[in-house]
């Protein structure tokens, strides 16, 4: 790699979020935005990978937590940097993992509907299809369940769902590719399996 | 081309419809929490709250923990001030906007203010030593002066005169932790870390004669035949025909008086 591509790349990791400035530069309303603008999204990937609604909230808690201890003690420079949303992304999936570990995220599919009514509008025909579509998550593998959340569900550029699967040591692209291949597999699959009980 | 689709074809398009679905079913995942309430207890949990209020000193910035006041300073703004907290305690600030930290700063501004008022200290960032003298300079009582030895002899290191007076210089909670209270062991007023106009200011406001104690910190009665530190509540009690300065309590011994069991001055050393 030539000197000028190290500049350029190092320049890529540079963050244009003027909110990492704020926390960086100790603005004292800057905590507040953060949890305010990533909440949400967070706790929609912490739902989508432990489908337990008190559990995806812990989980955000914790991820949050986390984070403002990390940024208690990363430097000026460093916060100054940071891309908050893959890291949130990276600190969320962290905690889900650990979740996972503990067996915490032993929820029966059939509490799915239950936990989740009311805000599925009223045709039961397109409840039952996307309920497959979730359904169909839980049928892949961790890190593809993963790939795939960051990228439907949190509309991560793959540059981001590198970042906030530091871990999982695949390549982005190809782990979505194939990851997005199987959930499809899993929805006809799990469709088929829903009309042979019938 | 026929007009069957090719199964690459129907599968992308298998894809896409499972990511909208996806993202549709996603979108309705929602916290049942009320939003506001959902923040305040994420920074409740993960960061100090950080308020400002009046104070003899002008407005004062003030970091809370969840056990207490850990730092009260003043500062060009509140990013200043937070940058400091984050650099010394490895927290981040956020504004205290919660019940709790309101009525905290409630507290704090009274207590600042002169009225008796408890108000909690995190001392968690103290080494045992620094904690010790901190807590035994909590309680010198407003309107009350006493000297480095006596501080470090309370503290259970009668010979640390001068590490108290570095305790002093870098108190996290000035005006909280009344330093401003400890003197040199002649009377004279001394440093602050706010300066030491202010500091006589302070006293004075308090109700100090701080010109008095220059040169005589001790007081004596032949009455009792016993001598106090010059602002002991007992001390204040002593006619003025009968009262004895002292330069130091060595020279109170000398003069045959018994020290106050009170107040307690430092007689050896």
């Amino acid at each position: 790699m030539s000197m000028e591509s190290k500049l350029e790349n190092a320049e890529d990791l540079r963050s244009e979020d003027p909110l990492a400035g704020r926390l960086a530069h100790g603005n004292p309303r800057a905590p507040g935005e953060l949890v305010e603008r990533h909440y949400a999204e967070l706790y929609r990937y912490a739902r989508a990978l432990l489908r337990d609604a008190p559990a995806a909230e812990d989980a955000v808690q914790d991820a949050f937590e986390r984070a403002f201890v990390s940024l208690g003690k990363y430097s000026l420079e460093r916060i100054e940097i940071l891309s908050l949303r893959p890291w949130l992304y990276r600190i969320t999936l962290n905690v889900v993992r650990n979740g996972w570990r503990d067996g915490r995220r032993e929820v029966p599919v059939a509490d799915l509907p239950e936990r989740i009514d009311g805000h599925f509008g009223t045709a039961a025909g397109s409840v039952e299809v996307r309920l497959d579509a979730l359904e169909a998550l839980d049928r892949l593998y961790e890190r593809q369940r993963v790939a795939v959340t960051l990228r439907y569900i949190a509309d991560l550029p793959y540059a981001g769902i590198s970042r906030a699967t530091a871990g999982l040591r695949t390549p982005a692209r190809p782990l979505y590719i194939g990851a997005s291949n199987g959930l499809a597999r899993c929805c006809r699959t799990n469709r088929k399996e829903k009309e042979v009980v019938r | 081309m026929t007009n069957e689709e090719s199964p690459r074809l129907s599968e992308v398009r298998s894809e896409e419809r499972v990511a909208g679905l996806l993202r549709e079913a996603a979108s309705r995942l929602r916290p049942k929490e009320d939003p506001r309430q959902l923040v305040e207890r994420t920074l409740t949990r993960g960061t100090d709250r950080i308020f400002s209020c009046d104070s003899p000193l002008g407005e004062v910035y003030v970091g809370v923990s969840e056990k207490g006041v850990r730092l009260v300073g003043r500062a060009t703004s509140s990013g200043e001030f937070s940058r400091r907290y984050r650099d010394r305690f490895d927290r981040l600030l956020s504004w205290g906007t919660d019940e709790k930290a309101r009525t905290l700063a409630e507290r704090v501004a009274a207590a600042l203010t002169g009225q008796r008022v408890e108000v909690p200290a995190d001392l968690s960032g103290t080494t045992p030593f620094q904690e010790r003298v901190l807590r035994v300079v909590k309680g010198i009582p407003r309107g009350q002066v006493r000297p480095y030895a006596w501080v470090a002899r309370e503290a259970g290191s009668p010979k640390a005169s001068r590490a108290v007076g570095a305790v002093m210089a870098n108190n996290p909670v000035p005006l909280v932790i009344p330093c401003h209270r400890v003197i040199k062991n002649d009377g004279a007023t001394g440093s602050y870390a706010f300066g030491a106009r202010e500091k006589v200011g302070l006293l004075e406001a308090e109700g100090v004669p701080v010109e008095e104690l220059a040169g005589s910190p001790y007081l004596g009665t032949p009455t009792t035949g016993i001598f106090c530190h010059a602002t002991c509540a007992n001390a204040r009690r002593i006619k003025s025909e009968n009262r004895r300065h002292f330069r130091s309590a060595k020279a109170a011994v000398s003069a045959g008086f018994m020290p106050c069991e009170v107040c307690r001055p430092v007689v050896a050393g």
